[in-house]
């Protein structure tokens, strides 16, 4: 066994008198497709807002490739290799879909604020270049013929392609996604298992997926976490966490449990 | 460089030279009042139209940008060529320093906080009074390049003029760069553009330095143009009239901020009759813009796409 | 000397208070943040001038006449820029309440002149000695009048069902509606009665202060008040607004008048940068 790629260790996370999470371990293999999966309100968002930094956990630690991700800001949890996307899309509404893209590329830019300022030597090269590497990753996801589209205008459909893309322009190591099913029709949910697939395959990436209906989930994933109430109640490979009664009880309550376990 | 810029460059560098053979020495004057104003307004285009950070400390920085080159050529001898740079550094480490506030508030609290700062230098202008000569002001030492003393509006043409140029292109090449990019999604959503391992606050108060450079320049070049500093010039009165410029231009874009300081210059010329309404003027050109055409003159004339940087640059 | 110095004290703060509950009041009525309130309150008080001077009726008449005339101009605000501003950015919603005061101000300063006018006392200035302290019983009517606004409007928030519909309006107007609420009637009523309140502050605070368009620049101030207080608390504004009062007097009278000005301003910036949610106010957080 490999050493995790991401470690979640004894997470705890309170609002106020309320347990968003508690004492939360999960381990990533590298090369891993993870999924997270259970009902709303079980804390799976706020588990990667930890991951990502955006929310402080009271306690416990998350490690990425061996180094502590407790107190780093979420542009250095990024810097180390992590990029995510957002539930409800957090894209820059009033940029073009391709200018989205190259934000994500901003780290890469390879010129500073002196050509910045004077549009100086390399200027046009670097511009270019960045460019040229947003549109392949337009193409990747199947919106290219929408790169000069205003971001905010794309159909819900193409804009969780698009975080996509622009997460990926990030050059990650690990991607984080939430919900990247939630909205998207039978078809589009085919075409993003494939994305998924195929960039674990040719990038070698981890993936780190949430979702709250098993569908997509059970399909691409190796290992399955189930979370309720901010616990985590089941843990495997897809087939077992399928057949576990707790997470049968935890979706469908405690008679259809009872009824399927009779 | 394109077939357009150079056309566009040599037509700027040829109305450079044309305009003093053209205008009167007070209209050359108003040309100088024009530029530094655009240059005020720059300020709150990147600050506030690009970054997205509401900021009513603009006249604070004016004042910073206008005593502290006064102070500096009086008390210590240094040429306001070299003062007002030396200004214009130190406010945009304030500005910086400013910036850090944004960490923890935006808005509201944000606008009220620029506010306080603003009372508060225009205070200490008013009560540090043995070097800015308190309520009653200062006057201002006259700019000497060579040897030789720039006092009219004539004169400080061939300084206000390019230094304006200048930095007006900076900032547009900024703007039309990975970091323009960034500084624009930073105001968008800064919860993405951190997840895009851009430092988010590191931004915002990088924006603030720009804003308080810029108007610490521009209040540099305007005191010589003015020959006197008042403090009275330097409060929140005067950050809403900075900030109205920007609103009327246009907040979104460079050219914005020149548009509103034509039209803010130009407008008292029109009403010498009506001078005791200015202030009414101003106040109801901001209140129907920002209520009819929030975008400003700016988003009114270049709505076509491809003007994209005088247009609407960095949306 | 102290106790004087104490009791002198809250009149300012109750001047403070007055102006930070009409922010509270607007802020959790209608969710703005009124940059021009101030200037609304100077403008209350001229309006009793014009009114004595233009229209030539005594002073009471006057008074009348400029509580009705400010009701009116809220409900104009509201209706004419707060109606098509209403999904407006927040940047532009503050911006518009900044040239709203902008243009009350100048509007004064063109038609009124830039001159101070002589603003007629209420009650007696007259010092009464009681106890060895000087009360003022101008100034103490000021103190009372703030009690009073805030004993009503508290009683109307929390114990009214009206008033509870109110601040559910501003908390969910999807939801307000759908219980029956009228959301637009309930913002226009709480426009007008902040501006009501503002003319009363006006006509309170013009004979202490001097009356001049820029009376209401004091109005940041009364921000300061209502952000110790905490911005959405009704007595946390009159409490800020008090504590304001004495936190400068003494100030003034311990380390110096240069400073006593400059206090409020970093104790705005102080408490916004420390503690954003007031001295009595609880955080909320921001759901991703």
């Amino acid at each position: 066994m490999t050493a995790p790629l991401l470690s979640i260790q004894d997470i705890g996370v309170r609002f106020g008198g309320i347990v968003a999470l508690d004492g939360i371990n999960i381990d990533v293999e590298p090369g891993a497709i993870h999924a997270i999966i259970g009902p709303n309100g079980a804390g799976k968002s706020t588990l990667i807002n930890v991951v990502t930094g955006i929310y402080t956990a009271g306690q416990g630690s998350v490690t990425f490739a061996g180094q502590t991700l407790n107190r780093l800001k979420p542009h250095d949890i990024c810097r180390l290799g992590i990029a995510r996307t957002f539930q409800n899309t957090e894209l820059f509404g009033e940029m073009t879909a391709l200018e989205n893209v190259m934000i994500g590329a901003h780290r890469s830019g390879g010129y500073g604020p002196f050509v910045a300022a004077t549009h100086g030597f390399g200027f046009a090269a670097a511009e270019s270049r960045m460019r040229a590497e947003a549109m392949d990753l337009l193409e990747l996801v199947g919106i290219a013929e929408d790169a000069a589209m205003l971001a905010g205008a794309l159909p819900f459909g193409k804009q969780r392609r698009l975080e996509l893309a622009r997460a990926l322009a990030t050059r990650p190591r690990m991607l984080l996604l939430d919900e990247p099913a939630a909205g998207l029709r039978a078809a589009e949910i085919e075409a993003l298992n494939n994305i998924l697939l195929d960039l674990r395959a040719r990038r070698g990436l981890t993936i780190l997926l949430i979702d709250h209906v098993m569908a997509l989930v059970l399909k691409i994933s190796d290992r399955v976490t189930v979370l309720n109430f901010g616990r985590k109640i089941a843990e495997g490979l897809p087939a077992e966490v399928r057949a576990n009664p707790d997470v049968i009880k935890a979706y469908l309550g405690e008679r259809a449990a009872n009824a399927i376990a009779s | 460089m394109t077939g357009k810029t150079l056309l566009f460059a040599v037509t700027g560098i040829g109305l450079f030279f044309a305009l003093p053979h053209m205008l009167a020495d007070f209209q050359l004057f108003q040309v100088c009042l024009i530029a530094v104003t655009a240059l005020i307004a720059l300020g709150l285009t990147v600050v506030t139209g690009l970054a997205g950070q509401v900021s009513l400390a603009q006249a604070a920085f004016v004042g910073i940008g206008g005593y502290g080159a006064a102070i500096l050529a009086t008390r210590w001898g240094v040429p306001l060529w070299a003062g007002i740079p030396l200004s214009g550094i130190v406010a945009a480490m304030a500005g910086f320093v400013l910036g850090q506030v944004t960490l923890r508030v935006s808005g509201h609290y944000l606008a009220l906080a620029t506010m306080a700062v603003t009372a508060i230098v225009q205070l200490a202008f008013i009560h540090m009074d043995d070097i800015t000569g308190g309520a009653a002001g200062m006057p201002v030492p006259s700019f000497e390049i060579g040897g030789r003393a720039l006092t009219s509006g004539g004169e400080l043409y061939y300084v206000i003029v390019p230094t304006t140029a200048v930095l007006f292109l900076i900032v547009g090449n900024i703007i039309r760069s990975r970091f323009g990019r960034a500084f624009a999604a930073t105001r968008q959503s800064e919860i993405a553009v951190a997840a895009m391992g851009v430092d988010v606050l590191r931004y915002k108060a990088l924006a603030f330095a720009g804003s308080a450079f810029l108007g610490a320049v521009g209040g540099g070049l305007l005191a010589p143009l003015a020959s006197y500093l008042d403090p009275m010039q330097f409060g929140i009165p005067q950050s809403i009239y900075y900030m109205a410029i920007a609103v009327v231009g246009g907040l979104r874009s460079p050219a914005g901020a020149i548009i509103g300081a034509v039209v803010f210059i130009l407008i008292p010329e029109f009403l010498q009759a009506f001078q005791s309404y200015l202030g009414l003027v101003f106040a109801l050109l901001l209140l129907g813009f920002i209520v009819l055409w929030p975008n400003g003159l700016s988003g009114l004339i270049f709505r076509r796409p491809g003007a994209r940087w005088w247009g609407g640059a960095a949306r | 000397m102290l106790a004087q110095l104490l009791v002198s004290s809250l009149t300012a703060g109750a001047v403070y208070a007055l102006i930070a509950l009409g922010f509270v009041l607007l802020h959790n009525g209608t969710g703005v943040v009124h940059f021009g309130y101030g200037d609304q309150v100077t403008f209350g008080a001229y309006l009793v001038l014009i009114a004595q001077n233009f229209v030539g009726v005594p002073f009471s008449a006057a008074i009348m006449m400029a509580l009705l005339a400010s009701m009116a101009l809220g409900a104009a605000i509201y209706a004419v820029f707060m109606v098509p501003l209403r999904n407006a950015s927040l940047l532009a919603r503050l911006i518009a309440t900044l040239a709203i005061g902008t243009a009350l101000r100048e509007w004064l300063r063109a038609f009124m002149g830039p001159n101070a006018w002589p603003f007629p006392f209420l009650l007696s200035p007259a010092p009464v000695e009681v106890g060895g302290l000087m009360l003022v019983p101008a100034n103490l009517a000021i103190i009372g009048v703030v009690l009073v606004i805030l004993a009503g409007l508290y009683l109307f928030f929390e114990k009214t069902l009206q008033g509870k519909a109110i601040l559910a309006a501003c908390e969910n107007r999807t939801g307000a509606s759908l219980i029956g609420v009228r959301v637009s009637r309930v913002f226009l009523v709480i426009w007008v009665v902040a501006s009501l309140l503002a003319t009363v502050a006006g006509i309170l605070v013009a004979p202490l202060l001097t009356l001049s368009p820029d009376m209401g620049l004091i109005a940041i101030k009364g921000f300061t008040a209502a952000v110790l207080g905490g911005f959405s608390s009704l007595p946390g504004a009159v409490v800020g607004g008090l504590l304001l009062g004495v936190l400068e007097a003494l100030t003034g009278a311990y380390i110096s008048t240069a400073l006593k000005d400059m206090i409020s301003y970093a104790i705005l910036i102080a408490v916004i940068l420390v503690r954003p949610q007031g001295l009595f106010g609880g955080l909320a957080l921001k759901k991703v």
